[in-house]
């Protein structure tokens, strides 16, 4: 089964047209996304650069006058959060509720103007010091109704593919439809979420003895991006044959994880307590698990590099981060480098790696964009050298604090090549925003004239 | 370069020097130094918008009578005389003024310098040359920029200032005094796209309001000026910034066209206007103003010439007089007078010229992409609309804010979530370094819990009793002063024109829970491990000393002298004491030790801060060599026996 109605739907001949046109349409709506993705990942970076060359030269500081380092990093984390690591969901959700077709991708691009319009007053609000205080929720003011509004004109277009798909009688299957509209109802929830989350007055469980989350938290924060990874293949691939094993037993260990989850409640419970990092070890199974879940789908020929590259950055992400919570290793590491190590294995690794891989799949052919050999070495190498040298300084920081507060040569010296990581991580962006800007131009170009040369 | 080339760029040489000499004029004379003359004798309010009404009228009166058919047939005449009534008007300036003589001069000045502009701007192709015309003028224009910027020059006398453009006026007669023959193929390949008279006059309008206003703000704010015009680097760099957009001006001119730089010009000025209302953004607003100013300052003087085709002469001289006389006087006097009684250029209005000048640009995108503009413009509005009716509801609820609830949301507004956390974590080495840990019940009563997750600098939950308030302060404005190898940003703007800096020392000193004071005894009861004290140097300690300590116990200490009068008591100069928190009977072993507790916890109750995250060994050092070098036993007094403090 696949919720994907465009990936199944073949023409006949009466349709030959009518298909081509849709087909361009598609086109363009994904280049528009993974434009529009790419151009937050490049400035996300091009933040952290910034941010990464004030912790080395602070004396670039009063170039800046009050865009200061604190204000600068709300927006390097939430565009890499809300655009970069979201907008490459979105063109999957444009895929399962049939945006790619007309006359609903007609408003996909205003849809994705709209979000990026919602992410640049955002910024300029955290510049300008307006800020709930919340890390990766500091949505407030104007700011904090304007990008729920623009997730619900994203959920209204998706809610008028799927009417306009249910009319068309394109999709026939009535779990298929059944799962859409499931769908649709808790994506209605998400814009109120985040309105509702960016409070100052809620707080998730505290972790008693490092004032960070607790495994629990862990538990259900990771648990819901195996739900995306689970998710994934239905909406952009096929089954390699039906009732396959692996896949149903995914989905049982995941059913089971949940309920240990809603077992553990959301109590301020310290790390130090067996049940909630032997619970947060649960998750160690998802190592040998997901790709043998993944191999079970079919996948474009252009998305292998990308696939082992997510699969193996899973393989290291899963059990540091497992370890990392465990007793006297937290203690160590905790408020230091080696956690922002780990974010970047997380977000640079893991999380840039899977929405590629999925960009690329949506895109088939076009996915040509993200496969220069040179930017993919390049990222990869980088983002592992990267979290290395933030092991190593969250390493000795943790056994000295003075390491990062009253910086030495050697504090100097892996910022100074984490700066430089940094440069080549934006370079290899730069050159996927390049070629995806050529395609956006291309798609753009090609639209009429190819539905000129149909029409004939 | 081949021959015919170079003397086709030489040919010039007048043209680029006669554009250099009346920005100079214009720049350093009309706008400076006659100004500050007549500061310098008195006139000011009512009396100097008077004077500078009368300079407006003249100028523009000017700028339109030479428009005329009857002044076309000698140009390099007309042009010589200009210089001449300039020159004298510059002249005369040096001598004794009243308030009549004033007015005359700065009727002169104003005439002068329209008859000038319009002259020399419609009949340029005299002296530019034949080849290369938007090259030379982006050259003359950087130039002028650049020699006024020039420190000597900026910072002369008014009466130096005077002389010099005087100066300049002869040596703009004699420049004047060849021509060159008109060439009809003048600057081909220039990018020429159709923009209506109107519409550039328009902009040329908004752009000098723009930047006339902005000037004046500059000119009558201190901390604006200070960041701007004064100071030896800031003048090169000025000056190299106008020289460098003026050639970058006369490029995009001859790639790009007319609509392309005045976009261009806007923007920068605009968001130089919009930053001059946060004065800590007054650096990149420097930045900004000069690169737009330059931008079209070029295509003032190009545009008739080279970019706006004209079907006569004649239809040339009454377009450049109508620029100079509507976009040039007119324009910059509304931009003063919207400065001098707002005190700012109002966000709408730069909105405005943005828009007036960009708009025309982008109505083809506009309706190309309808479907986009419309949701997006629907949707930021939509957004307003909720968003300012649930503030107005809001508002009427809200408390009034204590300085400490201020400064928590300065601390939340500045991000210092990002690089402090709130939390010491119980039963760990934070405790000893931190403070005592709180209860979760009282981390839970906040909205929301600063908790933070990355430590780039020390962990605040009880910074109120570690730091004194002077301190704080001190480490505000300058962090690196204070604590030495900081990375910390400068907030001291945030003392600049509002409470939010004292409200933010305000909050972080009630950061302190009421179990600090049981915490004190732990700190005194803290003691280096033996192995510490032997592997501590008394010869890193000196290093160390000079590092950390120096700036407060020096007599040349930075912090010491700039904060002198504001310490609750002025810290011992080391080398003279007294010494009131040791004991003159202590052996020198406790000394030592009594000396390491200072140093690493510091002395509650005093400005003297803790160094916690200091290793052992570093804290013993520094100890082991103030006991051997300038602990002197008759300079060590008892703690009751407090005297000799300078204040």
């Amino acid at each position: 089964m696949s919720l994907s109605s465009s990936m199944d739907f073949v023409p006949d001949a009466a349709e030959a047209s009518q298909s081509e046109r849709q087909s361009i349409a598609g086109r363009q709506v994904m280049a528009a996304t993974a434009w529009h993705s790419l151009l937050w990942l490049v400035v996300a970076n091009c933040v952290g650069v910034l941010l990464a060359t004030m912790l080395l030269l602070p004396r670039i500081d009063p170039l800046l006058g009050d865009w200061t380092y604190g204000r600068w990093m709300p927006v390097h984390m939430n565009l890499q959060l809300y655009g970069w690591c979201s907008l490459p969901l979105v063109g999957f959700l444009f895929v399962v509720y049939g945006v790619r077709r007309v006359p609903a991708a007609r408003w996909a691009s205003p849809v994705l103007w709209l979000w990026s319009a919602a992410l640049g007053v955002g910024s300029s609000s955290w510049l300008s010091g307006h800020s709930s205080g919340k890390l990766f929720l500091d949505w407030t003011g104007y700011s904090r109704v304007l990008f729920p509004c623009a997730l619900l004109c994203l959920w209204g277009l998706l809610a008028a593919a799927f009417v306009i798909e249910y009319r068309g009688r394109t999709s026939s299957l009535l779990t298929a439809r059944t799962l859409k509209f499931a769908g649709l109802a808790l994506l209605l929830l998400v814009p109120a979420l985040i309105y509702i989350a960016s409070s100052p007055a809620l707080y998730p469980p505290v972790n008693p003895d490092t004032g960070g989350p607790t495994g629990a938290s862990q538990l259900e924060s990771t648990l819901v991006i195996i739900a995306i990874l689970l998710l994934l293949p239905f909406g952009i691939s096929d089954r390699e044959r039906r009732g396959s094993p692996t896949i149903a037993l995914a989905w049982i260990v995941f059913a089971a994880e949940c309920l240990l989850s809603l077992g553990l409640g959301r109590a301020d419970v310290s790390h130090h307590k067996p049940t909630q990092w032997i619970s947060l070890g649960s998750l160690l199974v998802w190592i040998p698990l997901t790709p043998a879940y993944y191999s079970g789908f079919h996948w474009h020929e252009n998305t292998r590099r990308w696939r082992i590259a997510f699969l193996c950055w899973w393989s290291i992400l899963v059990p540091t981060g497992w370890m990392l919570f465990l007793p006297g290793v937290l203690d160590h590491f905790k408020f230091t480098d080696g956690l922002v190590g780990h974010s970047l294995l997380a977000m640079a690794g893991f999380v840039s790696s899977l929405l590629i891989f999925v960009l690329v799949q949506l895109m088939g052919k076009d996915g040509w964009i993200f496969n220069r050999s040179w930017s993919f070495y390049l990222w990869q190498a980088s983002v592992a050298a990267y979290v290395a040298i933030m092991f190593f300084a969250g390493w000795r920081e943790g056994s000295d604090p003075s390491f990062s507060i009253t910086p030495g040569p050697l504090r100097n010296s892996i910022y100074a090549l984490r700066l430089l990581l940094g440069i080549l991580i934006l370079v290899a962006s730069l050159d996927w925003f390049r070629n995806a800007s050529s395609l956006l131009g291309e798609t753009n170009a090609s639209m009429p004239r190819q539905i000129a040369a149909v029409s004939s | 370069m081949p021959a015919s080339r170079f003397s086709n760029l030489a040919a010039g040489w007048r043209g680029v020097c006669l554009v250099a000499i009346t920005y100079i004029y214009f720049l350093i004379f009309a706008q400076f130094a006659f100004l500050n003359r007549l500061n310098q004798i008195g006139i000011a309010g009512a009396h100097l918008q008077q004077i500078m009404a009368t300079m407006a009228s003249g100028g523009i009166a000017l700028s339109l009578l030479a428009t005329l058919r009857a002044f076309e047939p000698w140009p390099r005449l007309r042009l010589q005389i200009s210089y001449i009534i300039c020159g004298a008007a510059a002249a005369l300036t040096v001598l004794p003024l009243n308030l009549p003589g004033s007015i005359a001069l700065s009727f002169l000045v104003g005439s002068g310098l329209g008859m000038l502009t319009v002259t020399l701007v419609s009949n340029l192709q005299l002296w530019i040359g034949p080849k290369h015309g938007l090259w030379k003028i982006g050259a003359g224009t950087g130039i002028g920029y650049f020699v006024c910027n020039l420190p000597a020059l900026f910072t002369a006398t008014p009466n130096t200032q005077s002389v010099t453009a005087a100066l300049l006026c002869l040596g703009g007669i004699f420049a004047a005094s060849k021509t060159l023959p008109p060439d009809a193929s003048c600057d081909e390949g220039v990018h020429r796209r159709e923009l209506s008279f109107g519409v550039v006059l328009a902009a040329f309008t908004a752009l000098i309001w723009l930047d006339s206003a902005a000037f004046f703000i500059i000119q009558n704010t201190p901390s604006l000026k200070a960041g701007t015009w004064q100071g030896t680097f800031h003048l090169r760099a000025n000056g190299i910034i106008h020289l460098t957009s003026a050639l970058a001006s006369a490029f995009l001119l001859r790639r790009r066209g007319l609509s392309v730089v005045l976009g261009l010009a806007v923007l920068a000025l605009s968001f130089a206007c919009l930053l001059l209302h946060q004065p800590g953004q007054v650096l990149l607003a420097s930045l900004l103003y000069p690169t737009g100013v330059s931008l079209y300052s070029v295509a003032l003087v190009a545009y008739p010439l080279f970019l706006a085709p004209s079907t006569s002469p004649h239809q040339r001289t009454f377009r450049v007089g109508m620029i100079y006389a509507v976009a040039g006087w007119f324009g910059s006097a509304m931009g003063i007078g919207m400065a001098q009684h707002l005190r700012q250029v109002p966000i709408p209005f730069v909105v405005l010229a943005a828009v007036l000048i960009l708009g025309p640009a982008f109505i083809p995108y506009v309706r190309h992409y309808w479907r986009e503009t419309t949701l997006v413009g629907a949707a930021l509005a939509v957004a307003l609309c909720i968003y300012l009716a649930s503030s107005a509801s809001g508002r009427k609820s809200q408390p009034t804010l204590t300085a400490e609830e201020r400064g928590r949301q300065v601390y939340i507004a500045e991000g210092c979530i990002n690089c402090h956390s709130q939390y010491v974590r119980p039963g760990s080495p934070d405790v000893l370094m931190w403070g005592p840990a709180g209860a979760i019940e009282d981390l839970r009563s906040q909205h929301p819990p600063l908790i933070g997750n990355r430590r780039q600098g020390p962990d605040l939950t009880q910074v109120g009793g570690r730091r004194s308030s002077l301190w704080l302060k001190a480490h505000f404005f300058n962090p690196r002063e204070v604590s030495h190898a900081s990375f910390m940003p400068s907030y001291g703007y945030l003392f600049n024109d509002s409470t939010r800096g004292d409200d933010l020392v305000h909050y972080l000193g009630s950061l302190k829970s009421p179990q600090y004071a049981e915490h004190i005894t732990v700190e005194q009861r803290w003691q280096p491990a033996e192995s510490e004290i032997a592997a501590g140097s008394p010869k890193e300690g000196a290093h160390l000393y000079m590092e950390y300590c120096a700036t407060c116990h020096e007599p040349g200490g930075l912090t010491r002298s700039e904060w002198k009068s504001h310490f609750t008591r002025l810290p011992p100069d080391l080398q003279a004491g007294p010494w009131l928190h040791l004991t003159a009977s202590d052996p020198s072993t406790r000394r030592i030790l009594r000396l390491a507790q200072i140093i690493k916890f510091g002395i509650p109750g005093t400005d003297m801060p803790g160094h916690e995250y200091l290793s052992d060994k570093q804290v013993v050092s520094i100890s082991l060599w103030l006991n051997q070098s300038i602990v002197l036993h008759q300079r060590v007094a008892n703690i009751e026996n407090r005297s000799g403090e300078d204040r």
